[in-house]
């Protein structure tokens, strides 16, 4: 699945993107912006404590690779991301679908789903706090909570925007009810479905973050939180650039080409 | 009376925006427009129609060759020349009655004026009623009358027309060629008029000028001594003047077309 | 006809069938989950540590506004008015940072997108701000400015900003050009330019900022508040929690929902239908 042709065509599109003018670009960019962090750093008075230059972050994460730290961080906090967002999903898609399907379950639910929506997972972290304590169950409650909404409500839009025509073609060769679900209503919602995964994905990613800072469990924003305490800048900041990075690696490289390749190969493009 | 735009020595290349390579548009253009004129230019696609256009217009910087609006060099759009693009090119975001006034908003007309010429041209083209839809509820036919009232009410020198009736449908394609026409009778606008319609071409020009394949030259041009008064579907249908020249453009686009597929 | 049959049909009318049936509909699940958080205090099938009386959260607003000595002292974020003086600060630090945020990161994405050069170097930039979300920010904004208002601020001008940046950047680079070429055929300026064509020509992909801006910005604002704020309703319900004060901490998690609720529905939701909706244009995403 993963070296799939299409997969390995898009690895060489990537490798011409980087390697040709655009990649001179970024260089310059990162390099530009390394230059201007270290001549702030340096016209501090103290940098250590306030920022710290790119070279003593550089150092930093190798004591924290060679420690063990590091790794056991990032994979305790991309754990907690796929188990988290996995039941998300797994409860959100069914969700949507039935409301997409049924119009009176939808109009039913639709303004309570409203409402626990705009709650947000990080402001219903202290409600589950006090039920769980500061555990790993309450993160993966937040990470939950947060990625189901995204997804239900994509995936209750996608099966709306399906084209009445198509409903209509397949009743008109005597399909039933179940088939027209089956023929029509779930494939057609499969490229929201990718699109919402995607999006609930990149909101669990924050609240994986947010939580491992509130609930002290062991992990990324665990990491750069409590470097904060201890006044490890430079730990904070190599925190920090890891988790920007591995959510673009992660979204550029994992979550838009399968958007890309479902919405590509399902979707129902009509404008 | 000196012509009001001449075209002296045009030649033009651009680099190709995928492969960079050097294409080689327009060779020795070299034509007048008098004023009061509707000159129509047509040629095989990829014949640098759209590339002459987008000089005139001053979109695209030219290095070789001259082209003067009233003895004035180019450089540069400017409000002397306006443009009637092949897409819908008026503002999704401004109501028709302020789409047609925009020109004289950006010059910075008096309100009242502005008001008294927009009624005008709503009245000229039509469009009497729909003074403040947004141009999302408009037909495509009557999304051009409105490009073409906004070109009009900015009271250019030369009007130039980019293929502007492509992209509407054929009923009302020949009914926006009746009624352009009839504003150029109005008006008296000088208009150059570019389109790969043969038939449209001879129906609305005075002349007709014929370009080449690749690279884009002045072939010939083709008289059309018709009065405009008598330009009307179903009397050019049967007429004789008419007809005769069309054939004369097709045959002459015709010779182009197979030049550049026997390349 | 009889009285009540009558005044129904006149609602139904004023109304409309459809919202109607909508409403009532809608209405039905928070009915029920009222009646069984009710019925909890009845049956104690939860501990009231868990889950507070229904009663106990509205008294709760009341109880924290008690020692409030008038309106003066609850504009001046008195200590004493502890309700009012939280959600205040939280309301006003959102609209403090839009207030500069949303113009600064608007104007400064439009330019940057008006060049394609500046733009594909400010991209990667702009992609790389967004991805290190709002949240994480917040240790090095605790280091930087401390705990309190500052620290808070920024976490949430910082979140907004960058969206705001990114999409307008992006909005603009999606804008048909024929739209600038005929600005500027009628004898317009740079300035028209930007003014008549790229600022509503963005509007759809501003207004999807603005969304995402109050979507992320809200979330990063409630942690920022429960880690490094002293004041506002992400402190309020996470200092409830640490006391155990359940009934607080459902208090504040309800005001910030509608909150939320009201900002997208009186203040985003009608900007998209006077601009986007009114001149037809959809926003196709990236």
């Amino acid at each position: 699945m993963l070296l799939s042709r299409n997969n390995l065509n898009r690895f060489l599109a990537f490798w011409r993107h980087f390697s040709g003018a655009n990649a001179i670009h970024l260089v310059l960019v990162i390099f530009g912006i390394l230059l201007v962090w270290t001549l702030i750093s340096h016209a501090l008075e103290n940098p250590d404590r306030y920022l710290p230059s790119p070279i003593a972050v550089a150092l930093s994460s190798f004591d924290m690779v060679y420690e063990g730290l590091l790794p056991s961080y990032f994979g305790d906090t991309i754990g907690r991301l796929i188990v988290g967002s996995i039941f998300g999903l797994a409860l959100g898609i069914p969700f949507g679908l039935i409301l997409g399907i049924n119009r009176t379950v939808a109009d039913m639910f639709y303004p309570m789903m409203n409402f626990f929506q705009s709650i947000s997972g990080i402001a219903i972290f202290p409600i589950v706090v006090v039920w769980f304590g500061n555990s790993d169950k309450t993160i993966f409650i937040v990470i939950l909570y947060t990625s189901f909404f995204p997804i239900a409500f994509t995936v209750l839009s996608g099966v709306r925007e399906i084209p009445m025509k198509y409903i209509h073609a397949v009743r008109t060769l005597g399909g039933s009810r179940f088939q027209i679900i089956r023929d029509v209503l779930l494939p057609g919602s499969l490229p929201h479905i990718a699109t919402g995964s995607r999006l609930s994905i990149g909101f669990a990613w924050r609240a994986v973050i947010a939580g491992e800072m509130l609930a002290g469990r062991e992990g990324l924003g665990w990491m750069i939180f409590t470097a904060q305490d201890v006044d490890r800048t430079s730990e904070v900041i190599l925190g920090m650039l890891l988790i920007g990075l591995s959510w673009i690696i992660l979204d550029h490289y994992l979550l838009r080409p399968f958007e890309a390749d479902t919405i590509e190969r399902w979707g129902l493009v009509q404008r | 009376m000196p012509a009001k735009l001449v075209i002296q020595d045009l030649t033009h290349h651009y680099p190709d925006e995928y492969t960079g390579e050097s294409v080689h548009a327009l060779e020795k253009i070299n034509l007048k427009v008098e004023e009061g004129e509707l000159v129509t230019v047509v040629g095989p696609s990829g014949c640098g129609k759209s590339t002459l256009l987008n000089i005139l217009a001053g979109l695209l910087p030219y290095r070789e060759g001259l082209v003067t609006v009233d003895g004035v060099k180019i450089e540069g759009p400017g409000s002397d020349r306006g443009v009637v693009f092949q897409e819908h090119a008026i503002l999704p975001w401004r109501s028709v009655s302020k789409n047609i006034g925009h020109g004289l908003e950006l010059r910075g007309a008096p309100v009242e004026e502005r008001k008294q010429k927009v009624a005008a041209f709503i009245k000229l083209v039509g469009l009497e009623g729909f003074e403040d839809k947004y141009p999302h509820e408009l037909s495509g036919g009557m999304k051009q009358r409105c490009a073409v009232a906004r070109t009009l009410c900015a009271d250019p020198v030369v009007m130039l027309m980019d293929e502007p009736f492509a992209a509407v449908d054929a009923q009302t394609r020949i009914t926006l060629q009746e009624e352009l026409n009839r504003i150029a009778i109005a008006t008296k606008k000088t208009i150059i008029f570019i389109t790969h319609a043969v038939d449209e071409a001879a129906f609305l020009g005075d002349r007709c000028f014929v370009f080449s394949a690749r690279p884009g030259r002045l072939k010939a041009i083709v008289d059309i001594n018709i009065a405009r008064e008598k330009r009307i579907w179903s009397e050019m249908n049967v007429d004789k003047e008419f007809l005769s020249s069309r054939d004369e453009i097709l045959r002459l686009v015709r010779e182009e077309v197979n030049v550049a597929i026997e390349e | 006809m009889s009285m009540a049959s009558t005044l129904s049909v006149n609602i139904q009318k004023r109304i409309g069938r459809q919202r109607l049936r909508k409403f009532f509909l809608g209405s039905i699940p928070f009915l029920i989950l009222i009646t069984v958080w009710h019925l909890n205090e009845v049956f104690n099938w939860l501990e009231p540590v868990f889950i507070p009386k229904v009663s106990e959260v509205w008294e709760a607003f009341f109880i924290l506004q008690e020692d409030c000595e008038g309106f003066s002292a609850a504009i001046a974020l008195d200590q004493s008015c502890m309700m009012s003086t939280h959600i205040l600060s939280s309301v006003g630090r959102v609209l403090l940072a839009s207030i500069i945020g949303l113009p600064a990161g608007i104007a400064l994405g439009i330019f940057a997108g008006m060049s394609r050069p500046i733009s594909k170097v400010l991209e990667p930039i702009g992609i790389f701000a967004n991805s290190i979300s709002g949240i994480a920010w917040i240790p090095l904004a605790i280091v930087w400015f401390g705990v309190g208002w500052m620290t808070t601020l920024f976490i949430m001008l910082n979140t907004i900003f960058w969206l705001m940046f990114f999409n307008a950047m992006m909005g603009v680079r999606s804008i048909a050009r024929v739209y600038e070429q005929s600005v500027l055929t009628m004898g317009g300026s740079r300035w028209d330019v930007i003014t008549n064509v790229y600022l509503p020509g963005a509007m759809p992909s501003i207004i999807s900022g603005m969304r995402m801006s109050m979507g992320f910005g809200w979330r990063a604002l409630i942690a920022a508040e429960m880690i490094g704020g002293d004041s506002g309703l992400g402190f309020m319900i996470f200092s409830s929690a640490s006391e155990f004060k359940i009934e607080e901490v459902f208090l504040g998690v309800i005001i910030i929902s509608l909150i939320f609720l009201a900002t997208d529905r009186y203040c985003l939701i009608p900007l998209e239908k006077w601009t986007v909706h009114r001149w037809g244009l959809v926003w196709k995403p990236h």
